[in-house]
């Protein structure tokens, strides 16, 4: 059965709270502060700012990025720890590389050769669906249905699809992410949270 | 029929994503005559357009407009569901992408009927394209007074806001939408009766209207045209009006988003995708992973409508996800993949959805592993009717409906499956889309 059915197996252990770093950057702290008037409550901004320690945190929402969401939110730990485990996009599990390539397995997908695409990843990068190569660039994720299937098979880094894809467009893309220095996994977070806001400014 | 291009006329001008462009195109007629009119006439004339939600459950959209307090008392809100989930559609996507205006004029005219404050588009978080053609064309709406205070100077103030998900197909579900809006596990909410509808008590316990992206991108052309007019469309159905987004995927020469008039066949919708690639249709998927699938022989007469699809072939127009599978497909190692969807997708809330899935999900993996056990197929059956309509909201049905179906459609790759520890399709076709460890039953 699939491995991923097992994650949220292992808890990350909360930071205590007296250690509490707060690393939000002014801008964070800025498109926070623009977030909130857009809801009656504080508890309805917690997507949101996971989005924006997501990004401020290097693509990781490690236990300390959670605690500093909770305490700006005034919400405790556990209640935080919650909502960002519950969804697949928040990386609480373990910390990404540079890039994580997500390929779509589901229906459309797996009958259009996805499980090929998923081979030549695990065989080209040496690593298996869920883990992350030796130098820290590259991560592969199962994922269900990315809703393009008509671009079956198709697979997602950052905020860009792309698909259909065959053996020698994967090595071509995996050459191009490699000379990208820049985390796209930082990049997605970056622009989920740019889009909540007017002129993606706030 | 051929396609009838309503909603995506002019989807593939650029032009149509701005503003001006939209303007040039007709665009916003339907709001001006609607804040020309009373609040009740602008949901009388969805209620003469006879369309029912696009999102899946086909739910008749007046009825929601018009359940919210007249007499206003509380903040009145509005939800655009834009979590498209469901496996094989991706419709919302190319809605938001291309034609934003229609979504903003739709929810304006929408939000001016229910008297509605804020309005919130929950968009799944991998839609960031989709998300930033709707912020440019939100952002535009407000600089030239078509959001904001006092929209065309009708008095009508109201605020538009983008919030994104973060991967979960179940904030699809209405109240676990809600909830995911509100700041918690993307779990859903108990129902009417149990709890006052979402009309009543929704978002922040104040009334709300939800609809789906597709629902409310109609709304303007019902008040451009008129009610009326736009029940012309599919007018040779039971009662199933307007137009309707079909997502075609699988096995077929031209995938993508077709739009049709109800009435249209599915052999109709298979052509304008360019036919069937690879060996001859087998199956078909007409409405996302969540509803029945059917045989070819099904496909050959099959009219799509609500009513149709259902009294004849028990399966639904669902979300409009339609996946065209070729005979080299092997069905259960298809479902084998749908239900692992499930199982993964499941909250966890209920027990007989939790469990189930994965109850599910372990059975027809040792089936394709070539260890399934006699009996297995009534054993799957049993588990698909102890989930079936005791769950706590849609996605344990939906989990149970695929497999069911396909059991009653296919009972014999089933049998064979179990009986000869094989795949009954044996082709290289069929053993190249298996996954590796699943390839030794495609072998002889
Ligand atoms: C598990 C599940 C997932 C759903 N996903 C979606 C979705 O992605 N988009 C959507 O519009 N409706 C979805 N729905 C249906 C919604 O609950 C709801 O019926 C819809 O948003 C109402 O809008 P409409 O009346 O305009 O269709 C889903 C329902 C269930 C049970
Ligand atoms: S049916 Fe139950 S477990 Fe399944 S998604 Fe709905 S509430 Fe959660
Ligand atoms: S099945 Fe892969 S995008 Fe839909």
């Amino acid at each position: 059965m699939s491995e991923l059915l097992q994650i949220g197996a292992q808890r990350p252990k909360a930071p205590e709270p007296d250690s509490l770093e707060l690393r939000f950057s002014p801008t964070a702290v800025e498109e926070l502060e623009a977030l909130k008037t857009h809801y009656p409550d504080l508890k309805s901004c917690v997507l949101p700012t996971l989005w924006i320690a997501q990004r401020e945190y290097g693509g990781h929402l490690s236990p300390e990025a959670i605690a500093e969401v909770a305490h700006r939110l005034s919400r405790s730990y556990a209640e935080v720890e919650g909502v960002a485990t519950f969804y697949s996009m928040y990386n609480t599990a373990h910390k990404p590389g540079r890039h994580l390539i997500e390929v779509c397995t589901c229906l459309s997908c797996h009958m259009c050769g996805a499980y090929r695409i998923v081979d030549h990843l695990e065989e080209k990068l040496g690593i298996k669906l869920g883990e992350t190569t030796p130098d820290g660039v590259f991560s592969i994720h199962e994922v269900e249905c990315l809703d393009a299937c008509d671009r079956a098979p198709v697979l997602q880094v950052g905020d860009q699809y792309v698909g259909p894809v065959t053996p020698e467009t994967v090595d071509e893309l995996l050459e191009r992410l490699r000379s990208n220095p820049d985390s796209t996994v930082v990049q997605l977070a970056d622009a989920v949270v740019k889009v909540h806001l007017r002129d993606g400014k706030a | 029929m051929p396609e009838t291009k309503l909603l995506f006329e002019h989807a593939h001008d650029p032009q149509f994503r701005t503003l001006d462009g939209y303007l040039a195109k007709g665009g916003y007629q339907g709001l001006k005559k609607a804040l020309g009119m009373d609040r009740q006439a602008v949901i009388d004339q969805v209620k003469a357009s006879g369309l029912r939600g696009r999102g899946g459950a086909g739910f008749p959209t007046w009825i929601k407009w018009n359940g919210i307090e007249k007499e206003k008392k509380n903040p009145h809100y509005l939800i655009c569901n834009a979590d498209e989930g469901e496996p094989g559609t991706f419709k919302d996507k190319q809605l938001m992408e291309q034609t934003p205006f229609l979504l903003i004029e739709g929810m304006t005219i929408a939000g001016y009927a229910t008297q509605a404050d804020a309005g919130y588009i929950y968009i799944r978080g991998e839609f960031v394209d989709a998300a930033r053609s709707l912020r440019q064309a939100i952002d535009q709406a407000y600089v030239q007074g078509y959001l904001g205070k006092n929209i065309l100077g009708s008095g009508y103030d109201l605020d538009l806001y983008i919030h994104m998900g973060a991967g979960s197909y179940e904030c699809g579900e209405e109240s676990a939408l809600m909830s995911s809006l509100m700041g918690e596990r993307g779990m859903p909410r108990l129902k009417f009766p149990h709890a006052p509808l979402p009309t009543v008590a929704g978002l922040w316990d104040k009334p709300t209207v939800i609809n789906n992206v597709e629902t409310y991108a109609c709304a303007p052309f019902i008040l451009d045209r008129g009610g009326e007019w736009y029940a012309t469309l599919g007018a040779s159905t039971k009662n199933s009006r307007g137009t309707k987004l079909f997502s075609v995927s699988g096995h077929v020469n031209k995938p993508g988003n077709y739009e049709i008039e109800f009435g249209t066949t599915l052999v109709e919708l298979l052509d304008m995708a360019g036919g069937i690639k690879g060996g001859k249709l087998k199956a078909c998927i007409p409405g996302g992973s969540s509803v029945p699938i059917m045989t070819a022989e099904q496909v050959e007469k099959a009219v799509i409508g609500y009513e149709e699809l259902w009294d004849d072939y028990k399966t639904m127009v669902g979300s409009g996800g339609c996946m065209f599978f070729n005979e080299h497909t092997c069905i259960v190692s298809l479902i084998w993949r749908t239900a692992q969807f499930y199982a993964m997708e499941s909250c966890g809330k209920c027990t007989p959805c939790r469990e189930g899935t994965k109850w599910m999900l372990q059975i027809l993996d040792r089936i394709v592993r070539g260890h399934g056990q006699k009996g297995d197929m009534d054993l799957l059956l049993d588990v698909t009717k102890q989930i079936d309509g005791r769950s706590f909201c849609g996605l344990g049905d939906a989990a149970a409906w695929p497999v069911a179906g396909a059991i009653r459609a296919f009972p014999e790759e089933f049998e064979h499956f179990i009986e000869h520890g094989r795949s009954m399709v044996q082709s290289e076709e069929a053993k190249a889309m298996a996954p590796r460890w699943a390839q030794p039953a495609f072998s002889h």
